[in-house]
């Protein structure tokens, strides 16, 4: 799985590297509007009462109005959303998600390899896809409406203040969109628990028995389109699992004894939340020197993604994880067994000789002390082999009790306890290497961590919705905030555009930086018109090509300040996470948190200052 | 136009130099709405604001309530800026069309304004017991407000405009779309609210209601003042008096009119007064509630020759048309 390299960061580290930018942004919104405001007050009126207007508006918000505020009002302002957007029949939309669901049969496909992420993926997609639109249509028509319908005049001439207008629509709206992203969340983990549950039966008759060691081996039946191979022990008494099957379509079963016959267990594995305990990545080049030693790093394989980079096999290339603040007590209950370090590699190999393509790449782990003053003998243990395949997710468990290390004097293997003697002060080094000659290993930092013990996968589910309520708070915000000054339609078009920004963000990053090829809009249509491909150079004469990407600069670095004022969608996107089966760690819920409160309090001023400033009756 | 020291203390809506030009989104004026208006509104009285449409009349009503901003000028509201929100404390205000959420019925549209004012639960509900009360709406008070007529709007318009118990309610146009028992309760609430020392302002076109309720008035067109004061200092004629006699006599009729000639002034007319149509109406209306199956045109067929006997004949009507 993709996994950003922001979201390495902790929250504490990230807060206070984000704080000074949302200082920043929050006075240069608040320079500019108060700009804006004071030379379009000048415009209509005179230079003079600008400045009492402006400066009058300034005094009011801060020594009455927001003083003032009353929880009764805003209560009330609130109530009128809630029952606005109920009597309009906006629960129809949970309406619709339920028929969606209901036909979902028709379109998901069921022979998929990993129908836990297919199904996770779908509910969690369409309950966003529903809950946005909703928020936008509803957050955007509403006070346009009041002011076309002049109800609002009953309200602005009572006590009420401006902001107490803004914070009733946003609670009201965002109340009725928590109810229904709440429904939908039940009925959504319904309908993923109940879609994979299914079983399988084992015919007596079919299974090979191995007569020397009891064990048993067959296929299920198929079920839910698919079936399982299956490894019995005929051996083992009492009630707990005689074997297990193999994993298909991301998950087994374990296997039990009834009497005489033998019972296929609810399906396991397809719904996980595992706990990944990350480390820094470094590389060594193929003479194993570090990047600040000389070292070139990780290779380019010639892939246009340079998410991973690679290591040359059969050389002294290596990457290198480094843990912190590891302790034996993590894994004491660990994702394996008792006493066993679980490492989870998800490397992506690169051949260059095709040898026996469907075979494994072989490769090796080394735990090494980080502590340099050691000698090698003392630093380093054993290799420990594996076998890498393409795109799947493999488990090597580390007993950490019995790991071996070179003794220096007999040269011979010697157990060592991987806490005792290799994790210095909770620090851990793990070398991977690539034995096979001419093939490469590729790896980014999230494809390798050390699995902590598992956590729910019900409170994960919950985290990820946690995800859509804020992007949802953030379309009711900007919707809102649009309607104060716009129509309802050109409300709703800017909040439209201010999503597509947001998720648009890193391609305006990429396109503006020159990563994407192609040039900017102007470039890429007449590239298009033209057919020229993106890759070589524009063929429009020098003056004409240089006007061109002259514009297309200016726009494009308008359009990526403008991009970045919007909120990062993706990344209140959680459902890679969840359907993948990985943790939403509590630094990124926090990261959540408080980006959506930045954008809740300078939208909430900003929202003031418009209705206040604004003629209702004009 | 200047009060005595005293007087300003009891001023709750005063305008100086006041001024609204509509302008265009570049600032180029479009319309002048209002120009130099001064006035006062003094406690406890009903003024009412007059003119033909586009006088000005809703103009000055939204630039007192803050809904507009003035170009020039400006609007105190107990001796506040028009534009301070906590002047709205005090205030109650009825439009001209009542505009109210429709999803809503009328106890939750009460409570929501309610709410509006900080009032406490109880506080509210009893309020709105008694307003629903007072407007006579409990038999529909669960019904959602697009389900009312005009009528009943206009009732719970009012009703939102009390809600607060103000000191000071301003009414834009109160009586449009009411018949005319709605008109006479309308007018009657107005009078009642003006005795327990409200104050209230109240802009119509419809002169027979503005003259019946208003102390004071000021005419307005075409965005300037054109008359303010008393109503019944404006509309005295001074040079005409007016007697009104009952069971005279056609003998003490006749020397009247020989005074009147002896004194050398012009007798303009001598005839029987006419009631209102509004009395007329009301009366017709409460006559029939009070009696069932009364019926006044036959009672009046029936003492129709009597009073032909009495009256008919020697009635006279002498006329002179004023200049």
């Amino acid at each position: 799985m993709v996994v950003d390299p922001s979201e390495f960061i902790p929250f504490s580290e990230w807060l206070s590297n984000a704080a000074g930018g949302f200082i920043v942004l929050a006075l240069v919104i608040f320079i500019a509007w108060t700009v804006i405001a004071f030379a379009f007050t000048a415009i209509r009126n005179t230079p003079k009462q600008a400045v009492s207007i402006v400066g009058g508006g300034l005094k009011r918000a801060i020594l009455e109005d927001f003083p003032r505020s009353s929880l009764r009002r805003t209560i009330g302002m609130t109530r009128l959303a809630i029952q606005e957007a109920i009597r309009n029949k906006v629960l129809i939309i949970f309406a619709l998600f339920v028929v969606l669901l209901l036909f979902a049969g028709w379109f998901l496909d069921v022979q998929n390899d990993h129908p836990a992420r297919l199904y996770l993926g779908f509910v969690i997609s369409t309950s966003t896809y529903l809950l946005l639109a909703l928020a936008m249509f509803v957050s955007a028509f509403s006070l346009p409406n009041d002011i076309k319908n002049k109800t609002i005049y009953t309200i602005t001439t009572k006590p009420v203040r401006a902001h107490e207008i803004f914070l009733g629509r946003v609670l009201g709206f965002g109340f009725v969109g928590t109810v229904l992203l709440i429904l939908m969340g039940l009925v959504s983990y319904g309908f993923v628990v109940r879609g994979l549950d299914h079983s399988h039966t084992i015919d007596l008759a079919s299974i090979e028995w191995d007569e020397e060691t009891g064990l048993g081996t067959g296929f299920t039946s198929v079920d839910s389109h698919h079936r399982h191979d299956f490894l019995i022990n005929r051996n083992i008494e009492g009630d707990r699992p005689v074997g297990a099957t193999e994993i298909a379509q991301g998950h087994t079963h374990a296997i039990y004894r009834e009497g005489d016959n033998y019972v296929v267990g609810p399906p396991t594995g397809d719904l996980l939340a595992r706990v990944p305990v990350y480390g820094s990545l470094r590389f060594l080049d193929r003479y194993g020197r570090e990047s600040d030693a000389g070292g070139e790093g990780g290779l380019s394989v010639g892939k246009e993604w340079t998410y991973r980079e690679y290591i040359e096999g059969n050389t002294l290339s290596t990457a290198i994880w480094t843990f912190e603040n590891l302790t034996s007590d993590m894994f004491s209950t660990g994702g394996g067994d008792e006493g066993v370090v679980p490492l989870e590699l998800n490397l992506r190999v690169f051949r260059t000789t095709k040898g026996d393509i469907e075979g494994t790449v072989q490769g090796e782990i080394l735990l090494v002390n980080p502590e340099k003053t050691l000698s090698v003998q003392d630093r380093y243990s054993a290799p420990i082999s594996f076998e890498a395949e393409e795109f799947q997710t493999f488990q090597v468990n580390i007993d950490y009790k019995e790991i071996r290390r070179q003794n220096p004097n007999t040269a011979e293997l010697e157990k060592i306890n991987l806490f005792q003697n290799l994790v210095d002060n909770g620090k851990l080094e793990v070398h991977v290497r690539c034995r096979d000659h001419a093939q490469f290993f590729g790896m980014a930092q999230a494809d390798m961590y050390i699995r902590a013990p598992e956590g729910s996968f019900e409170m994960n589910f919950f985290k990820c919705y946690l995800g859509i309520w804020m992007q949802l708070v953030l379309v009711t915000l900007f919707g809102v905030f649009f309607s104060t000054f716009l129509n309802g339609i050109v409300a709703m078009v800017a909040t439209l555009s201010i999503v597509v920004m947001g998720i648009s963000a890193g391609f305006i990053g990429e396109v503006q930086s020159g990563d994407a090829p192609g040039g900017g809009p102007i470039e890429s249509l007449i590239r298009n018109i033209t057919q020229q491909g993106a890759t070589v150079d524009l063929d429009m004469g020098e003056t004409a090509t240089s006007v061109i990407q002259s514009l297309d600069s200016f726009y494009l670095d308008t359009m990526e300040s403008v991009a970045k004022l919007a909120p990062d969608f993706p990344k209140f996107n959680m459902a890679a996470k969840v359907a993948y089966g990985y943790d939403i760690n509590l630094d990124l819920i926090l990261k959540q948190i408080a980006t959506t409160l930045v954008y809740f309090f300078v939208l909430l001023f900003a929202g003031y200052f418009v209705i206040s400033s604004r003629e209702i009756a004009a | 136009m200047s009060t005595s020291v005293d007087d300003k203390r009891d001023v709750i809506i005063e305008t100086r130099n006041l001024t609204k030009v509509y302008k265009d989104f570049w600032g180029r004026p479009k319309v002048n709405a209002l120009e130099s208006l001064d006035l006062e509104v003094r406690r406890g009285e009903i003024f009412g604001l007059l003119g033909p449409n586009g006088s000005g009349k809703s103009t000055t009503i939204k630039l007192i309530l803050g809904l507009l901003f003035p170009t020039s000028g400006q609007a105190l509201v107990f001796n506040k800026e028009a534009s301070d929100v906590s002047k709205n404390e005090r205030i109650g205000y009825l439009p001209e069309e009542s505009y109210l959420y429709k999803f809503l019925n009328a106890e939750e549209t009460l409570d929501f304004y309610g709410r509006l004012f900080n009032m406490s639960a109880g506080r509210r509900k009893q309020r709105v017991r008694d307003l629903i009360k007072l407007i006579d709406i409990e038999w529909a008070q669960r019904r959602q407000l697009k389900e009312y007529s005009k009528g009943m709007t206009r009732r719970i318009g009012l009703a939102q405009a009390l809600i607060n118990d103000p000191e000071l309610i301003v009414l834009d146009e109160p009586t449009t779309g009411l018949d005319p028992i709605g008109t006479r309760e309308m007018k009657d609430l107005i009078v009642r609210l003006r005795d327990q020392g409200k104050t209230i302002l109240m802009c119509s076109h419809l002169l027979a209601d503005v003259q019946d309720v208003c102390d004071r008035i000021a005419i307005l067109h075409q965005g300037e003042l054109k008359e303010m004061g008393a109503v019944e200092n404006l509309l005295s004629v001074r040079d005409i008096t007016q007697i009104q006699a009952k069971g005279l006599s056609n003998d003490a009729q006749q020397q009247i009119r020989e005074i009147i000639a002896n004194d050398k002034a012009d007798l303009v007319s001598m005839e029987n007064p006419t009631t209102t149509l509004e009395d007329l109406f009301l009366g017709i209306v409460r006559d029939s509630k009070a009696r069932p199956g009364y019926n006044r045109k036959r009672e009046r067929d029936q003492q129709e020759p009597v009073e032909n006997a009495a009256t008919g004949d020697e009635t006279v009507k002498d006329t002179e048309e004023t200049s």
